[in-house]
C-alpha cells in the first residue's frame, strides 16, 4: 500500500499540495482526477520520491524520503506526463532502459522482456524504429513499455509493486486508451498497485477501484467511483454543470468508451 | 576515415539484418569495438614508424618480433622520442573522445565538448598560470607537486569551468543549448583574458613554450609527462563503465533517471569531476587539441547508436586511433618540420562540426 498522511509539497515558497492524506492499495487501480493545475502531477512526483515533501508517505511501510533511490526503483515505476529524449535511441533500446540490473529472472528473460512489453502495449514490430520518428501516442506507449519492464512482475517475493502513471492515455486514440487501461487493471488484478492521473471521467468510471479528487492542491473527495462521481462533487470541482448518468438532450450523437467491451479489434 | 567508417557501417548493417532482435545494436557495437581494438595497435605501430627519420616499420617489426637489433640512433628515436609521444597521443586521444562523450551525455547534447564550451580554456588558464607564475610567489606551493603541478592546475581550471557551466546552462534537469554555448563563449573569453594577461607578463623563454603548447602539440611528450597524466587518465577511463548506466538513464531526463534509481546529483558530480580530470590532464600536456571529442562520439553514434555502455569504450578507442593518425600526419606532411597537431584536428574537425550542425539542426532546438 502507498499511504500518505498530512502530505504537503511546496515548490519554492509556494504551497502546491496541502495536507493530503490518501491510501492507494495494492490490487486496486487508484485514479486521481481534478482540473488543470490542481496539483495532481506534483502529488504524484512526491509519491514517486522525486521531490521533497512534508508529512509522511509510506510505500509498503517504508517512508519514501528515507528510502534509497535504487530500492525505490525496484518497488515502483513512474510514467511521467512527458518525456524528452536526448539521443537517437531505437524503440528497443529505450524499452530496455527499464530493465534494471540484478532483477530476478536472469539475463535470458530480460533479453526477451522488451519484445514482450512492446507487444503488451500493441507495438509489436516497432523495436527497430527510431523513437524520435514515432507519433506522440506511439512514443507514449513506448515509454509505458519501458515502465512495465521495470516492474514486470506485479508482485515480487510477496511484496507488491506499483505503477505510477501521469496521464498515461492523454495522447492516445480510443482503442489504445482502453488497451492501456486494461494493462493497468491487469497489473492490479495480479496484486500490484496502480495510481493513475486521468482526465477522462468515463475511463475513470470504468477502471477506477478508488477515486481521488484534487482541487486547488487539496483533497476534494475520495472514495469508490460511485461515491465520488456525483453531480455536486464534479460540478464543484470542475466548475462545470456535469450530470452523471444523464443523456444529453437533442439529436447530438455521443459515444461512450464503455460500449466497447474490449480494446481488441 | 569517414568513408571507411561508412563502409564499415554497411557491412555491419547487413550483418545486423540477420540478427535475431530488431533494434538491438549491441552485437554491432561489440563488433565495432573489436575492430577498433584491432585498429589501435596498427595505428600505434604505424605512428611509431613514421616521421622525419627513416626508422622503418619493417625494421621496427623485425626488432619486436624477430629480435633483430635496431640501429643505435633508431633505438633512441623510437624508444625515447617516438614511443612516449605515441603513447601520449593514444592517451590524449582516448581522454579527449571520452570526455567529449561523457559531457555530451551529461548535457544531453551532441554538441557539448570541453573544447567548444570553454572547459579547455579554463584548463588552459590553470596550466598557463603554472607555466608563467611557477617561478614566482607561487613557487613554494608548486615545488612539492613536481611534475603534477601542471596537470593539477589544469584540472582545477577545468573543474571550475565545467561546474560553472552546468550551473548556468541546466535548469530543472533541462539543458538549454543556447545558454550552454553562450555561457561557454563567455567563460572561454574570460579565461582567455586572464590567460592573455599572463602571456603579457611572460618572458621570452616562457612565450616560446606557451605558443607551441597553445597550438596543441604532442612534440613535448616525455616519459615524465606521461607519468604525470597517466594516473588521471587511467582513472577517468576506469570510471567510464560506471558512468555508462547513469548517462543512459539521463538521456530520458533527470526525473526519469531518478525514477530508474540513479542518484542524479551525485552522479552529475562524479561525471563532472571525471570530465574535468581528463580534460585537465590532456590540456596540461598537449594544449588545445580540438574536435576529437565531438568527431569520435558522433561517428560512433551513427554507427552503433547512443548506448553509453558501448559508446564510451568505443569513443576512447576511436579517439586514440584518430589522434594517432592526426599526429602522424602532423609529423609527415611538412617533414622534416612538423605541424602542431591542433592545426590538423581543427582543419579536419571544424568542417565536420559544421556538417554535424547542419544534420542535427532539425532535432536540436537552439
Ligand atoms: N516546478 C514548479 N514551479 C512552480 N510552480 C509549479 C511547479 N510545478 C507545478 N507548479 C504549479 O503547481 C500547480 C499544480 O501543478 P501540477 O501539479 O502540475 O498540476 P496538474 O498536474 O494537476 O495539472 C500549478 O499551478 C503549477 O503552476
Ligand atoms: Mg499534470
Amino acid at each position: 500500500m502507498i499511504e500518505a498522511s498530512g502530505l504537503s509539497v511546496a515548490i519554492g515558497v509556494k504551497p502546491i499540495v496541502s495536507e493530503v492524506s490518501l491510501k492507494a492499495r495494492a490490487g486496486e487501480v487508484t485514479v486521481i482526477i481534478g482540473p488543470n493545475g490542481s496539483g495532481k502531477t506534483t502529488l504524484m512526483r512526491a509519491l514517486s520520491g522525486e521531490i521533497p515533501y512534508a508529512g509522511s508517505i509510506r510505500m509498503n511501510g517504508n517512508e519514501i524520503a528515507g528510502t534509497k533511490l535504487g530500492q525505490l526503483s525496484a518497488m515502483r515505476a513512474v510514467l511521467p506526463q512527458a518525456t524528452s529524449l536526448a539521443f537517437p535511441f531505437t524503440v528497443r533500446e529505450i524499452v530496455r532502459l527499464g530493465i534494471l540490473d540484478g532483477r530476478p529472472g536472469g539475463a535470458a528473460q530480460s533479453e526477451r522482456l522488451p519484445e514482450l512489453a512492446l507487444e503488451r502495449v500493441d507495438l509489436a514490430g516497432y523495436a527497430g524504429r527510431f523513437y524520435q520518428e514515432l507519433s506522440g501516442g506511439e512514443q507514449q506507449r513506448v515509454q509505458l513499455a519501458r515502465v512495465l519492464c521495470q516492474v514486470w512482475q506485479p508482485v515480487e517475493e510477496g511484496v507488491p509493486r506499483y505503477l505510477l502513471l501521469d496521464e498515461p492515455v492523454s495522447s492516445l486514440d480510443i482503442r489504445h486508451q482502453l488497451v492501456i487501461m486494461e494493462i493497468a487493471q491487469d497489473f492490479a488484478r495480479n496484486g500490484g498497485g496502480v495510481v493513475a492521473i486521468l482526465h477522462d471521467l468515463n475511463l475513470t468510471a470504468m477502471f477506477a477501484d478508488h477515486v481521488i479528487v484534487m482541487s486547488g492542491g487539496r483533497l476534494a473527495a475520495s472514495g469508490a467511483r460511485a461515491e465520488v462521481l456525483k453531480d455536486d462533487i464534479l460540478a464543484r470541482v470542475f466548475q462545470c454543470a456535469l450530470k452523471v448518468n444523464a443523456l444529453p438532450g437533442g439529436m447530438v450523437p455521443f459515444v461512450l468508451p464503455q460500449t466497447a467491451c474490449s480494446g481488441a479489434p | 576515415m569517414v568513408s571507411c567508417m561508412e563502409r564499415g557501417g554497411r557491412i555491419f548493417s547487413s550483418f545486423h539484418r540477420q540478427a535475431r532482435t530488431e533494434g538491438d545494436r549491441s552485437i554491432r557495437a561489440r563488433l565495432v569495438i573489436a575492430v577498433l581494438l584491432l585498429m589501435l595497435p596498427v595505428a600505434f605501430l604505424f605512428s611509431l614508424s613514421a616521421g622525419a627519420s627513416d626508422a622503418s616499420l619493417v625494421a621496427l617489426l623485425r626488432s619486436i618480433f624477430a629480435g633483430e637489433a635496431l640501429a643505435a640512433t633508431d633505438t633512441i628515436i623510437i624508444y625515447d622520442i617516438r614511443l612516449p609521444r605515441v603513447a601520449m597521443g593514444a592517451l590524449v586521444g582516448a581522454s579527449l573522445a571520452l570526455s567529449g562523450a561523457v559531457m555530451q551525455g551529461l548535457f544531453r547534447n551532441p554538441l557539448a565538448d570541453p573544447g567548444v564550451v570553454g572547459v579547455s580554456s579554463g584548463a588552459a588558464l590553470g596550466a598557463v598560470t603554472i607555466i608563467v607564475l611557477g617561478d614566482t610567489f607561487l613557487a613554494p606551493f608548486i615545488e612539492p607537486l613536481g611534475s603534477y603541478a601542471l596537470p593539477l592546475a589544469a584540472f582545477a581550471g577545468a573543474l571550475a569551468t565545467t561546474a560553472t557551466l552546468y550551473r548556468l546552462a541546466t535548469r530543472k534537469g533541462r539543458t538549454s543549448v543556447a545558454t550552454m554555448l553562450l555561457a561557454g563563449i563567455a567563460i572561454a573569453a574570460m579565461a582567455g583574458a586572464f590567460t592573455g594577461l599572463l602571456i603579457f607578463i611572460a618572458d621570452d623563454q616562457q612565450l616560446r613554450e606557451l605558443t607551441f603548447w597553445g597550438l596543441g602539440s604532442l612534440a613535448g611528450a616525455t616519459w615524465v609527462k606521461l607519468g604525470a597524466i597517466g594516473p588521471t587518465v587511467a582513472a577517468a577511463l576506469c570510471a567510464a563503465p560506471f558512468l555508462a548506466k547513469g548517462l543512459n538513464a539521463l538521456a530520458l531526463g533527470e526525473a526519469v533517471a531518478g525514477h530508474l534509481g540513479v542518484s542524479v546529483q551525485r552522479f552529475k558530480h562524479v561525471a563532472i569531476i571525471a570530465v574535468a580530470a581528463a580534460t585537465g590532464a590532456v590540456v596540461a600536456v598537449s594544449g588545445g587539441i580540438g574536435f576529437v571529442g565531438i568527431v569520435a562520439p558522433h561517428l560512433l553514434r551513427l554507427l552503433i547508436g547512443p548506448d553509453h555502455r558501448y559508446l564510451l569504450p568505443a569513443s576512447a578507442l576511436l579517439g586514440a586511433v584518430l589522434l594517432l593518425l592526426a599526429d602522424t600526419a602532423a609529423r609527415t606532411v611538412v617533414a622534416p618540420a612538423e605541424l602542431p597537431i591542433g592545426i590538423v584536428t581543427a582543419a579536419v574537425g571544424a568542417p565536420f562540426f559544421l556538417w554535424m550542425l547542419l544534420r542535427i539542426r532539425g532535432i536540436v532546438d537552439l
